[in-house]
C-alpha cells in the first residue's frame, strides 16, 4: 500500500503537467487566451497545480515522524514548465495547505520550503533559463537542491529537539529527495517528449554553451572538494567521536570502581577498627586471641606491627618477624610509622608470596605500631558482592549505553537488563577475547554493535557498553549538516558564477557576435563597443581596427575593381555602334539603339552595319547571365556573327554557322538568343532569322505596332548542328521595327510586378513623330518610371529602326511641269523647316537636273524623291532615259573670260559644287542621281 | 519672274524679281535684248533676285559680251545666295559687282 502511495505521489505530477501541456495546446490554437489573457492562463495551471500539491499533501506517507510528498515537484514543475505566475500560485496554494494540516512539527519548515519552491521555480525559469523551459538535468538538480534546503529548514525550525529532529532528517532525507527528484525528472521528460524537444536535445550534445562548460567544471571541482572535505570530516569525526566514546568510558568505568573500592575500602576499614579496639583491649598480645578474633570477624589475616615495621604477631606463622619494608607491596604500610592513622590497600598480589592476591587494611595503635587485617579473595567476595549487585543497573552511559559487572568468574554481577548471574559471554554475546584494560574494541552486545571498554578493580570487571549508533550520532549530524550546507553553498556558487558568467562574459560576446553578424552581413559601418571590462576594451578595439583595415582594403580593392571594370565598360561600349546618328549620309532610314547594362558591363548587344549601299543588317541579342562572363561571351558572339555576316547573306546560315562557331569549346555552357534581320532597301524586305529571341514589335504606315511573332528557333550556342528558317518582313517607307531584349519587358517594381508585353505595346503606340533615338527615350523613360526605386536586374537593349517615308513626285519631263516639281520640293523643305538659303540651293540642283533630263535625257518618266532627315537633305532624280553619268562631264574652265566661255556643263558644275554629296548610279533601266546637302 | 525697266539716257537699269532659271532666263534675255541698242550702260539690279541657275548665267555671259563691245555693265545688290553662285562659276572676275 505504501509503495502504491509512493508511486502515485511521484506519477502526479507528470499527469498533471501532461494533461495542462495538452490542454495549452488546445488554448494557443483557440486563440481565447491571448494577449492579457496569458497571464490569466498561467494563473489557472498554478491554481491546478497548487489542488495537486494539496493533493499530494493529502497522500503523503509518514516516515519517521516525517510526511513523504511530491508536493515541492509539483509547484517546481508548475513554475519551471508553465512559467513564473504558475509557480508563485502554485507554491503560495501548497504551502498553505502544508502549514494548515499542521500535524507534525515538520509543517513549517515543509510548507516555508513549498512556497520558496514556487518563488525558486519562478525565478530560475524567468532570469536563469530566459523564461524558456529548463533540461532534463538541471530541473532534477533544483528539486535536489530544493529538498535538502527542506531537511535544512526542518531542522532549522526545531532546534529545541536537535536529536529527535536529526533522526527525522536522517530518515526521511533520501526518500524525499528521491521521490520529489524523480517527479520532477519525469514531469520534464514528459513535457520534451510531447513537445519533440527530446530529440533534439541529442543532436545539440556537442556544443555547450559558455556558461554550461563553466558550470560543469564547477561542478566538478566542487564534487571533488566535497569528496574531499567529506572523507575528511568523516576521519576527523569518526576520531573524535572514538576518543570522546573512550574518554566517557574511561570516566564510567571509573567511576564505577570507585564506587566499588569505597565499598570495599570502607568494609574492611571499619572491621580494622574493630579489630584493633579489641586488640587494644586484650592488652598482651598472643597468636591465640588474634585467631580469635580472625574468625570472629571472618577475615584471613590479622598481622600486629611494631614501630620498626617487624611483624611481631600474626595470625599467619611464617609472617613472624617479617620486615615491612622488604617488600614492594608491604613498604606503604610503613607511612603508619609517620603519623598516618589508616591505609587500605587495593585488592592485590602481596609481596611475601607470589600468586596469592589479598586486600589489606592497617589501623595504627596507640601503644605504638599497627595493626594489618587481610582479606583473601573468597572473604572479599563475599563481602563485597552484595554491594556491587546491581550497582551500574540504572546508570547510563550517554543515551543508550550501559555498564556491566562481571566477577572474576566471569557471571554477570551487575546488568541493566536483570540478567545477574548469568554467564558474561553467554548472555551478552560479548567473545572472551577482549582486549586489554582500559582498550576500546568493537563487540556485539545484546545484539547492537557497540563499543566496548573493561577495567578491572578488586577482582570485578567494569564493562562500558556504548552502542556504535550513539557514539557516531554526532559525527553522523555533522555530516547531514555538512553535506547539506555544501550541497547549497555550491547550488548558490553555481548560480553566482552562472549569473556573473553570463553577465559579465555571455552577454558580452553576444553583444561582440551581433555586431560581428552585422559586420559579416556586409555593414562595415558597424563598430564593436563593449566597454565593462580590459578584455573586451581591448577584444573590441581589435576587432573595430581589423574592421577599418579591412574596410580600407575593400575600399581599394573595389576602387581597382570598379575602374578595370569601367575600362571593361569602355571597351564593351565601344565595340557596339555608339556614334548617332550612325549613318549621317543615309536619309532613307533612321536608327537608333541603347544598352543599358544592369552591371558595369552587360550580355547584351545589339550591331548593325551596312553590308553595302542597299543593305543594313541589324541584330539584337542576350547572353544568358549577366556581369563579366555574359561580356566576354557577347564579344565572343558578336564577332562571330559579323565574320560571317561579311561573307554570306543569308540571315539563316549567318546565324547557322555562328551557332556551329559558338557550340565549340562552350564550356561554360553559356548560350545566346539573337533576333538579325537583313534589310534590303531596294525592296524593303527583311529577310531575318530568330535564335530564341522576343518578337519584334512592327508598326506598318498609318497602323499600330504589333508583335512579329513567328516560330523561333533554338537559342545559339545551345546544340549544335541547329538549322535556321529565313522568314521575310516586307517593309515600306513609313514603316518602324522595334528589337527589345527581356530585360525591358521583364523590368520589375517594387511591387514585383513586370513591365510587361502589354504596357511595351501601349508606350510604343503613344509615340507618334518621333524618331528613333525619340523613341528608344521614351520607352526607356517608361520603363524607368513603372520600375520606380526598384534595382534593374537585368540588361536593357533596345534598337529602334526607321524606314524613313520618302516625298516622291512623277512626272512627265516637260518644261510646263517644273513649276510643280518645284513646289512640290521647296513645299517638303519648308515643312521640315530647312533654311531658306538651302532651299534656294536644292531650287538650283532641281532647276538644273530636271534641265539636264528635259532636255538630254530623252526619257519618258522622271521621279524625284526629296527626303529630310538629320539635318540632310536629300533628292534624288530618276529618269528613264538614256544611261547618262553627269559626274563624268569634264568640268568646264571657270578662270576664262566672258568671251572664251563655253556656257554648257556649267549647271552640272554648279549642282557639283553646292551638294555635299552627288551620286549616280544605273539600276533597272532607269539613271539615279543622289544629292546630299546638310544644313544648321 | 518679275522684270523692272528704267531707261535714263543711254543707260539701262533692270530691276529682276523672283527666280532667274530655266524657264525664266529666256524671258530676261529677250526683254533685255529688245532695248540694249545703243546702251552705254547696263545695270542690274538684283535685289530681289532670290537665286540664278547655269541658265540665268548664260543670259548674263551673253549680256556681259554685248555690253564689251558697246560700254559696260555693272550687277548691283547681290545676294549671299547669287553671290556664291558666281564665286563658285569663276563669274565674279568677268562680271562688274558692286
Amino acid at each position: 500500500m505504501v509503495y502504491v502511495q509512493l508511486i502515485l505521489l511521484t506519477l502526479l505530477p507528470s499527469v498533471v503537467t501532461c494533461l495542462l501541456y495538452w490542454c495549452n495546446k488546445w488554448c494557443s490554437r483557440s486563440s481565447f487566451f491571448a494577449g492579457k489573457g496569458k497571464i490569466v492562463k498561467k494563473i489557472i495551471f498554478g491554481l491546478v497545480f497548487g489542488w495537486a500539491a494539496v493533493a499530494s499533501t493529502k497522500l503523503s506517507v509518514p516516515l519517521g515522524g516525517a510526511l513523504v510528498s511530491a508536493r515541492d515537484a509539483c509547484v517546481l514543475t508548475a513554475g519551471l514548465v508553465f512559467g513564473a505566475p504558475s509557480g508563485l500560485v502554485a507554491g503560495f496554494i501548497g504551502g498553505v495547505g502544508r502549514f494548515l494540516k499542521g500535524d507534525t512539527y515538520t509543517s513549517l519548515g515543509a510548507s516555508l520550503t513549498t512556497i520558496l519552491a514556487g518563488m525558486v521555480g519562478a525565478a530560475l525559469r524567468k532570469w536563469m533559463f530566459d523564461d524558456k523551459r529548463p533540461s532534463l538535468f538541471y530541473g532534477t538538480a533544483i528539486a535536489f537542491v530544493l529538498e535538502v534546503v527542506n531537511m535544512l529548514l526542518v531542522f532549522l525550525t526545531n532546534m529545541q529537539n536537535v536529536r529527535e529532529s536529526f533522526l527525522l532528517v536522517e530518515s526521511a532525507a533520501l526518500p524525499m529527495i528521491a521521490i520529489n527528484g524523480l517527479a520532477v525528472l519525469l514531469s520534464m521528460l514528459a513535457v520534451s517528449i510531447l513537445s519533440g524537444d527530446f530529440r533534439h536535445n541529442e543532436r545539440r550534445k556537442d556544443r555547450l554553451r559558455l556558461a554550461e562548460a563553466f558550470s560543469r567544471w564547477l561542478l566538478c571541482c566542487v564534487v571533488l572538494a566535497f569528496v574531499v572535505s567529506f572523507l575528511f570530516i568523516y576521519g576527523l569525526e569518526t576520531r573524535l567521536a572514538y576518543s570522546d566514546a573512550e574518554s566517557m568510558l574511561t570516566l564510567y568505568i571509573e567511576d564505577v570502581r570507585d564506587d566499588i573500592n569505597d565499598a570495599s575500602d570502607e568494609n574492611l576499614l571499619a572491621l580494622t577498627r574493630a579489630i584493633r579496639e579489641e586488640v587494644e583491649d586484650l592488652g598482651s598480645l598472643n597468636r591465640a586471641a588474634l585467631v580469635e578474633l580472625l574468625k570472629k570477624y571472618d577475615v584471613s589475616e590479622i598481622s600486629i606491627i611494631d614501630e620498626n615495621g617487624i611483624i611481631v604477631e600474626s595470625t599467619t606463622l611464617i609472617y613472624y618477624g617479617f620486615d615491612m619494608a622488604s617488600g614492594e607491596q608491604s613498604k606503604e604500610f610503613l607511612v603508619l610509622l609517620d603519623g598516618t592513622n589508616e591505609l587500605v590497600q587495593r585488592y592485590q598480589t602481596v609481596s611475601h608470596k607470589a600468586g596469592v592476591a589479598m586486600k589489606y587494611a592497617a589501623v595504627t595503635l596507640s601503644q605504638g605500631g599497627f595493626v594489618q587485617v587481610g582479606y583473601n579473595s573468597q572473604r572479599f567476595q563475599r563481602d563485597i558482592d552484595e554491594r556491587v549487585e546491581g550497582l551500574t543497573r540504572n546508570r547510563h552511559v550517554g543515551e543508550d549505553g550501559f555498564m556491566l559487572i562481571a566477577n572474576n568468574n566471569f557471571n554477570l554481577v551487575s546488568d541493566p537488563n536483570d540478567h545477574e548471574g548469568e554467564s558474561l559471554y553467554a548472555t551478552t554475546g560479548l567473545k572472551t577475547e577482549v582486549g586489554g584494560e582500559w582498550q576500546l574494541t568493537r563487540e556485539v552486545v545484546y545484539g547492537e554493535d557497540s563499543l566496548v571498554m573493561y577495567g578491572v578493580t578488586e577482582g570485578y570487571y567494569i564493562i562500558g557498553v556504548m552502542p556504535m549508533r550513539e557514539v557516531v550520532f554526532g559525527r553522523d549530524m555533522s555530516l547531514y549538516t555538512t553535506v547539506f550546507i555544501m550541497i547549497m553553498v555550491f547550488a548558490f556558487l553555481f548560480l553566482l558564477i552562472y549569473f556573473l558568467v553570463k553577465k559579465l562574459v555571455v552577454e558580452n560576446i553576444q553583444k561582440i557576435n551581433s555586431s560581428l553578424e552585422e559586420i559579416t552581413g556586409g555593414n562595415l559601418n558597424v563598430s564593436v563597443d563593449v566597454r565593462t571590462n580590459k578584455e573586451f576594451v581591448s577584444l573590441s578595439d581589435d576587432i573595430n581596427s581589423t574592421v577599418q583595415t579591412l574596410k580600407g582594403y575593400i575600399k581599394e580593392a573595389a576602387a581597382r575593381i570598379d575602374k578595370e571594370l569601367e575600362f571593361a565598360r569602355t571597351i564593351q561600349l565601344s565595340t557596339l555602334p555608339s556614334v548617332f546618328p550612325a549613318f549621317p549620309d543615309r536619309t532613307d532610314f533612321d536608327i537608333f539603339a541603347t544598352m543599358d547594362t544592369a552591371k558595369e558591363v552587360g550580355g547584351d548587344f545589339y550591331d548593325f552595319y551596312l553590308l553595302d549601299d542597299n543593305r543594313l543588317a541589324f541584330l539584337i541579342a542576350d547572353v544568358s547571365g549577366k556581369g563579366i562572363s555574359a561580356a566576354m561571351f557577347m564579344m565572343k558572339a558578336k564577332t562571330i556573327i559579323k565574320s560571317h555576316a561579311d561573307n554570306e547573306s543569308d540571315v539563316a546560315l549567318i546565324l547557322t554557322r555562328a551557332n556551329r562557331d559558338l557550340c565549340e569549346n562552350n564550356e561554360a555552357e553559356m548560350f545566346v538568343t539573337c533576333w538579325m534581320g537583313i534589310l534590303d532597301f531596294r525592296t524593303n524586305i527583311v529577310t531575318f532569322a530568330n535564335a530564341g529571341h522576343n518578337p519584334p514589335l512592327v508598326r506598318h504606315k498609318d497602323g499600330r505596332f504589333e508583335f512579329f511573332k513567328t516560330r523561333p528557333g533554338f537559342v545559339l550556342a545551345g546544340m549544335e548542328g541547329m538549322k535556321y528558317r529565313l522568314g521575310e518582313l516586307s517593309l515600306m517607307p513609313g514603316d518602324e521595327i522595334f528589337l527589345y531584349t527581356d530585360g525591358v519587358t521583364e523590368a520589375t517594381n517594387s511591387r514585383n510586378e513586370l513591365y510587361g508585353d502589354e504596357r511595351l505595346e501601349k508606350c510604343l503606340n503613344g509615340l507618334v513623330g518621333m524618331n528613333a533615338k525619340e523613341i528608344c527615350r521614351a520607352v526607356k523613360k517608361d520603363v524607368d518610371e513603372f520600375v520606380g526605386e526598384a534595382p534593374q536586374f537585368d540588361d536593357m537593349t533596345m534598337l529602334s529602326l526607321l524606314l524613313m517615308e520618302k516625298d516622291c513626285i512623277s512626272l512627265d519631263p516637260k518644261e510646263e511641269n517644273m513649276e510643280t516639281l518645284l513646289g512640290f520640293v521647296e513645299e517638303r523643305l519648308e515643312a521640315s523647316d530647312v533654311p531658306v538659303k538651302t532651299i534656294r540651293k536644292m531650287s538650283i540642283a532641281v532647276d538644273e537636273i530636271y534641265s539636264n533630263i528635259r532636255l538630254y535625257s530623252g526619257a519618258t518618266t522622271a521621279k524625284v524623291e526629296c527626303s529630310v532627315l538629320n539635318s540632310t537633305v536629300q533628292l534624288v532624280f530618276m529618269d528613264n532615259g538614256r544611261p547618262y553619268n553627269p559626274l563624268e562631264t569634264k568640268d568646264p574652265d571657270i578662270t576664262l573670260s566672258a568671251e572664251e566661255r563655253e556656257i554648257g556643263g556649267l549647271g552640272i558644275f554648279m549642282v557639283k559644287k553646292t551638294m555635299d554629296q552627288v551620286t549616280y548610279e544605273y539600276m533597272d533601266g532607269y539613271n539615279r542621281l543622289s544629292l546630299r546637302k546638310s544644313f544648321d | 519672274m518679275e522684270i523692272k525697266k528704267t531707261l535714263n539716257g543711254n543707260e539701262l537699269l533692270v530691276a529682276v524679281e523672283g527666280r532667274l532659271d530655266t524657264t525664266t532666263a529666256p524671258q530676261l534675255e529677250e526683254n533685255v535684248r529688245s532695248s540694249i541698242d545703243g546702251m552705254k550702260s547696263l545695270v542690274f539690279d538684283f535685289e530681289k533676285l532670290e537665286y540664278i541657275s547655269s541658265a540665268g548665267l548664260r543670259v548674263l555671259l551673253a549680256m556681259q559680251k554685248i555690253m564689251n563691245k558697246q560700254g559696260s555693265m555693272t550687277i548691283r545688290n547681290v545676294n549671299e545666295t547669287v553671290m556664291e553662285v558666281f564665286e563658285v562659276t569663276g563669274f565674279v572676275d568677268i562680271l562688274t559687282i558692286e
